[in-house]
């Protein structure tokens, strides 16, 4: 497959991205050099995905694509073709309301600010979904890429140890 | 970024296809660092070829004597690798220490090493496996020792459009090791590495590669101290003379990150770690 090459308009390639968000099958015509994150909160208008430091280092911008966790901001959005992507909306109990990690980081109080909260979401569901059974020493590792400011990791880790176990009852 | 990305699905088609390109062209692997320098205004090619739907890169084969790791496949992939486990104990090692688990989900090696970092841990560790890289471009292949394919700070031997196709390290049985200091334990650039392969018997070491990171303009085979190691009792003694010995083979730089001296110093202190952690070490 390449990608067709456009030289209407901006010499940008313009590129069917076929992809599905959030369960839903979704197709648009982006520039081939939209970054995923662009893509997410521009194109999408899903705002709970942050961008941070926009290198790597923050992990703000987690999204799980066919259920790996990944940096959205050093993804394009041309390698989500054909790929699933969910983002923090995406997420939810089995009841249709909050995630019981949701749940969890607002009962122990793991949020503050809240804006590095949809990535380290992301990150435990990545991680609770590949170990159901994970330890504090998973979860510590698992959440190395997710800087938190404000909380001093504590609350955040005993948010994910609480929702470890539930987590897999509700998934289908 | 560019102005336009394009994906070929086969090496046929890339080789096909580089022609009608822009002559400012990059190969997009897992995008950790090409990403990251576009984003900060480092990185101004017009046209990259998003090399990350090539089937043949995506591979990890053993044959009778080697395994070979496609330059494509994601660290967290060779992190679950039985094989790699098994063939590879330095590699094995490194990937824990390779950034974060979301990066490594989307990081290769052959981008890992195209990038031509001397701080890049998954290359530093394949040095120390004694590993070949395997290169083509329009059809045209060629294997190096990895630690050839270094020139310089972010200069490699690679020719315009060649690529890594994979990495072969050979199926011998060895202990490995790699110590890295940084800023913080995990998610940090190495401020010095030290990889170390090393055949034992009997408390003998048979043969040793030493390879180290961020301590030289390129990652480095430290060839003195590995041939020194080979016919050494794996012993407390020995580890402290190898520690003296690498000190002189590094040239360690100051910079953001850390002080040559401390460096160079820290290289001695990794490297005897590294020594006496293998298995059957007289503490």
């Amino acid at each position: 497959m390449l990608i067709p090459v456009s030289e209407e308009k901006n010499r940008y390639g313009l590129l069917a991205l076929s992809c599905t968000v959030n369960g839903r099958r979704t197709e648009r015509e982006i520039p081939s050099n939209r970054s995923l994150l662009e893509f997410i909160r521009e194109d999408l208008g899903l705002k709970g995905t942050k961008e941070g430091c926009g290198e790597g280092e923050c992990g703000a911008c987690l999204v799980l694509v066919d259920g790996k966790a990944v940096n959205s901001c050093l993804m394009t959005a041309s390698q989500l073709q054909g790929r699933k992507l969910v983002t923090i909306e995406g997420l939810k109990g089995r009841d249709g309301g909050l995630h019981p990690l949701q749940k969890t980081f607002m009962a122990e109080g793991a949020v503050q600010c809240g804006f590095c909260t949809p990535g380290l979401i992301i990150a435990s569901e990545a991680l609770l979904r590949r170990k159901p059974k994970a330890t504090l020493e998973d979860i510590k590792l698992e959440l190395t890429g997710n800087l938190c400011r404000c909380t001093g990791y504590e609350k955040i880790l005993s948010a994910v140890e609480k929702a470890r176990g539930k987590l897999h009852k509700c998934r289908k | 970024m560019p102005e336009i990305i394009v994906k070929p699905s086969s090496l046929k088609e890339l080789w096909k296809t580089l022609p009608g390109l822009p002559a400012d062209r990059k190969y997009l692997a897992g995008g950790t660092d090409l990403v990251t320098a576009a984003n900060a205004g480092a990185d101004n090619a017009s046209c990259w070829l998003d090399i990350g739907g090539l089937p043949e890169l995506g591979v990890m084969k053993e044959t009778a004597g080697t395994l070979f790791i496609g330059s494509g496949v994601k660290l967290s992939a060779i992190q679950a690798s039985s094989a790699v486990r098994k063939w590879c104990p330095v590699l094995y090692a490194a990937l824990p220490h390779f950034a974060s688990p979301s990066l490594r989900n989307m990081a290769t090696l052959g981008g890992n090493a195209a990038n031509g970092s001397p701080c890049a841990d998954g290359v530093c560790a394949l040095v120390a496996e004694d590993a070949n890289v395997c290169l083509e471009l329009k059809g045209k292949k060629r294997t190096l020792p990895l630690a050839e394919l270094f020139l310089g700070p972010k200069r490699t031997a690679l020719k315009k459009d060649e690529l890594i196709t994979g990495f072969t390290v050979s199926k011998r049985k060895r202990a490995g090791a790699y110590l890295k200091l940084g800023p913080r334990s995990y998610f940090g650039i190495s401020k010095a590495a030290v990889a170390l392969s090393a055949e034992l018997s009997a408390g003998k070491i048979i043969k040793a590669v030493v390879a180290l990171g961020s301590v030289a303009p390129v990652p480095l085979r430290a060839a003195k101290t590995s041939a020194w190691l080979a016919g050494k009792e794996l012993s407390a003694q020995t580890a402290r003379a190898a520690a003296g010995l690498v000190k002189k083979e590094v040239s360690p730089i100051t910079d953001a990150r850390s002080e040559a001296g401390y460096r160079r110093e820290m290289c001695g202190v990794l490297l005897e770690r590294a020594l006496l952690s293998l298995p059957g070490a007289a503490k």
